[in-house]
């Protein structure tokens, strides 16, 4: 499609060739008619001199008539003679010189029958004058004639040059109220061409600086994208498939380790530099973006000179542009940095896997190997009191009491630290569980307890959840018995649990949370409770509130609980008051 | 042999808990014989050997050297001659994955090692005195692993 500003160019052009061609044809015309007009007028004196000539000749004819008439000498004939054949030849001229038509030709036919009769008069006369010497009173009678001829001619040549004087004043009006409008024209179209062409020339002005404007925003665009391409590590080629002819941008032969266009870019100059393992794959690719013309997402290695290995990823595309012409638009990015980063995080997962299964080997050794002497010893140390009680001191056997106790704990820290790990275990697997039977089960396995501490559990319906259902059921159990062991003596405890549905943005610990809904599962005891001030430091491995004496624990099963709700992307809150209660809060997100 | 004798085995490669083995059945006051076996190999050689006894309950210990529990118990349940003897676990660990394991592979029943001999005993005894041939059509996953 042609611009607006080309079309209008395009059209100054046409209007002034048009009026160039006007003025050259009009010129062409005027010139042509001037010259008709100088030869009318050429025409005009020479019929005048002709005319002027006829009674010269005449006269010429008349004085040697009368020399003849005096002198019969034959001599005075010789002029006579030759003016008659003068005459005879400027008629013949004036017929080619009159106008064709008109009042011109009976004129000359009127001249031509008065001349001839002035012939007749003179022929007459000499026949006379041959027979008598003498003047005869016929002769005179003729010569008075031949006067009266005379004067006719006269008459008719004065006639016939006061008739051409007027056809030539005629001609000259007309040609003159021709030609009176042509210089005007001539002016007016001179004019009209060059406001045309001024029109034209400011016109091609404005275009220029405009198009210089975009030639200054091009170079500034071109100079970023060459910054962009160094700094982002990417490349443009360009392949023109009609000419099946490429162009590389600066930054591809950068990635290939050269100087910018420091080689024609050509397919077999770039496969060059490609991996010698990767070419074939490259090469099939490249075929088929010569076939299809498209290049999916493709990955080969490539080689500097100096032997470093990069990773590049190109992709292109098919463009058509206005003029119809087909160009592949591609891009090469250098992904050795994404390529290194992937290998070293695989590198890490797969530290973090021998890790793992180092810990499950652990956890395995701790749970056997770590088990066993400790049973053994539990066992003797009930032999010994059963077989061998008697033969034993008093201090002794408080002794004995110390030790049970002592590797009764060391089993209880054992246990629980193997409980906490298996919560780290990989087996994740989220199964829609009903809460209410959790609970169940974790009331079941704290039977002995409950009864006989005489707590009393109420507890809200639960809803049925996506959890590792073995994780929630020991979470459960490990809240109750919370309760259990920090409950106030003589005071059967009792152990409130409620459920609701919260919007997370409405509570202050899950505002943040990725979920729009929690389930908010409340624990509330009236035991001894805690200072406020320990509320987080509660949750901490071995951290412990009581001396050991006081109440048994670990100080593993509250940071086990955290574990377990952190496993479900939730967040458990503990809140105490001291001699009131303990309550602790579970937000679970609804993992949808 | 006497009929009136019942005869158990135990093979597990721990000496203390050999002696606790039987020592308990000395004090429960059962009329049995117990057989000892070092290590898995050592047990298979006896049961393979096809002029002695079969017991009536093995005890196997699962971590042994040489061959372990697990691969006596899959070579007893794939012979012909040994798959009706009643086969209890005696264990150290009771690990999700063993009592699984042994579950499936045939055993009656899975004993976590108790850490108080009087505790032993009543395991023992119950073991002992549960008629296995009839109790094997009420066996589950749940009641596999013995709870006192």
């Amino acid at each position: 499609m042609p611009t607006p500003s080309s079309r209008y160019l395009r059209t100054a052009f046409v209007v002034g060739l048009f009026v160039i061609l006007c003025i050259g044809g009009f010129t062409y015309k005027h010139i042509s008619e001037l010259s008709q007009t100088s030869k009318v007028v050429k025409d005009n004196y020479s019929l005048r001199s002709e005319l002027e000539l006829i009674i010269s000749n005449l006269k010429d004819a008349e004085i040697g008539h009368r020399g003849f008439l005096l002198t019969h000498d034959s001599l005075f004939l010789n002029p006579y003679n030759e003016s008659l054949q003068k005459i005879t030849n400027n008629l013949s001229r004036l017929d080619t010189l009159i106008v064709p038509s008109g009042e011109q030709v009976e004129k000359l036919k009127e001249l031509k029958s008065d001349i001839a009769s002035r012939f007749k008069n003179f022929d007459k006369s000499f026949s006379l004058a041959e027979d008598d010497a003498i003047l005869s009173q016929d002769l005179l009678f003729l010569l008075h004639e031949g006067e009266i001829k005379m004067d006719r001619i006269r008459t008719d040549i004065t006639e016939m040059l006061e008739l051409e004087q007027r056809l030539l004043i005629h001609n000259q009006e007309i040609n003159e109220a021709k030609r009176g409008l042509t210089p005007l024209l001539f002016y007016g179209l001179l004019i009209v061409t060059l406001i045309i062409l001024l029109l034209a020339y400011f016109k091609m002005t404005k275009d220029l600086k405009a198009l210089k404007e975009n030639n200054v925003e091009l170079e500034i665009f071109e100079k970023l994208t060459k910054q962009s391409e160094i700094v982002s590590n990417t490349s443009t080629w360009v392949w023109y498939i009609e000419e099946n002819e490429f162009e590389f941008s600066d930054n591809l032969y950068r990635l290939l380790g050269e100087e910018p266009q420091s080689f024609e870019p050509t397919l077999e100059n770039f496969y060059k530099y490609v991996h010698e393992e990767d070419i074939n794959h490259l090469g099939q690719q490249v075929n088929m973006m010569m076939r299809e013309e498209e290049l999916p997402f493709t990955k080969y290695r490539v080689v500097h000179k100096d032997g470093t290995i990069k990773h590049l990823k190109a992709y292109s595309k098919l463009m058509d542009d206005t003029e119809g012409d087909k160009k592949m638009f591609g891009v090469t990015i250098d992904i050795t940095s994404e390529v290194e980063n992937y290998r070293i995080i695989e590198q890490r997962n797969q530290e973090l896997e021998r890790t793992n299964k180092e810990l499950s080997a652990f956890n395995y050794v701790a749970s056997h190997d770590l088990q066993e002497p400790l049973r053994k010893i539990q066992t003797f140390m009930s032999r010994l009191e059963a077989k061998e009680k008697d033969r034993i001191s008093e201090s002794g056997q408080l002794y004995i009491q110390r030790m049970k106790s002592a590797s009764a704990r060391m089993r209880m820290l054992i246990e629980d630290l193997l409980q906490y790990s298996r919560t780290n275990t990989s087996e994740k697997e989220y199964l829609k569980t009903n809460m209410n039977m959790l609970l169940e089960h974790a009331k079941t396995e704290l039977l002995d307890s409950i009864e006989e501490k005489q707590a009393k559990i109420i507890c809200d319906d639960l809803p049925t959840m996506e959890v590792i259902s073995f994780q929630i059921q020991q979470l459960f159990i490990n809240l109750i018995s919370n309760s259990l062991k920090y409950s106030k003596e003589e005071v059967p405890p009792i152990i409130e649990i409620t459920h609701e549905e919260v919007r997370s943005r409405d509570v202050e610990q899950i505002k943040e949370s990725l979920y729009k809904f929690h389930h908010k599962i409340t624990f509330m005891d009236n035991g001894i409770g805690f200072e406020q001030t320990y509320a987080e430091k509660i949750f901490l491995l071995f951290n412990r509130l009581h001396g050991k004496s006081e109440y048994s624990g670990t100080g593993i099963g509250l940071a086990i609980c955290k574990k377990i709700v952190e496993n479900h992307k939730g967040v458990i809150i503990a809140e105490g008051k001291p001699n009131i209660g303990a309550t602790f809060i579970i937000y679970l997100p609804f993992l949808k | 042999m006497n009929s009136d004798y019942i005869n158990i085995a135990l093979a597990d490669d721990d000496e203390d808990d050999r002696l606790f083995f039987t020592e308990a059945f000395e004090e429960l006051k059962i009329k049995s014989k117990v057989l000892l076996f070092k290590d898995g190999i050592e047990l298979m050689e006896y049961l393979n050997d096809s002029n002695n006894t079969l017991p009536n309950l093995l005890f196997l210990d699962l971590n042994m050297p040489k061959k372990s529990g697990l691969e006596c118990l899959k070579d007893i349940k794939s012979a012909k001659r040994l798959r009706g003897m009643a086969i209890a676990i005696y264990s150290t660990s009771a690990s999700e994955e063993d009592i699984e394991n042994t579950f499936v592979k045939g055993a009656n029943v899975y004993i976590k090692k108790p850490n108080d001999f009087e505790k032993l005993k009543k395991v023992l005894s119950e073991v002992v005195t549960t008629n296995w041939q009839y109790h094997t059509s009420g066996l589950n996953k749940d009641n596999f692993l013995l709870r006192l």
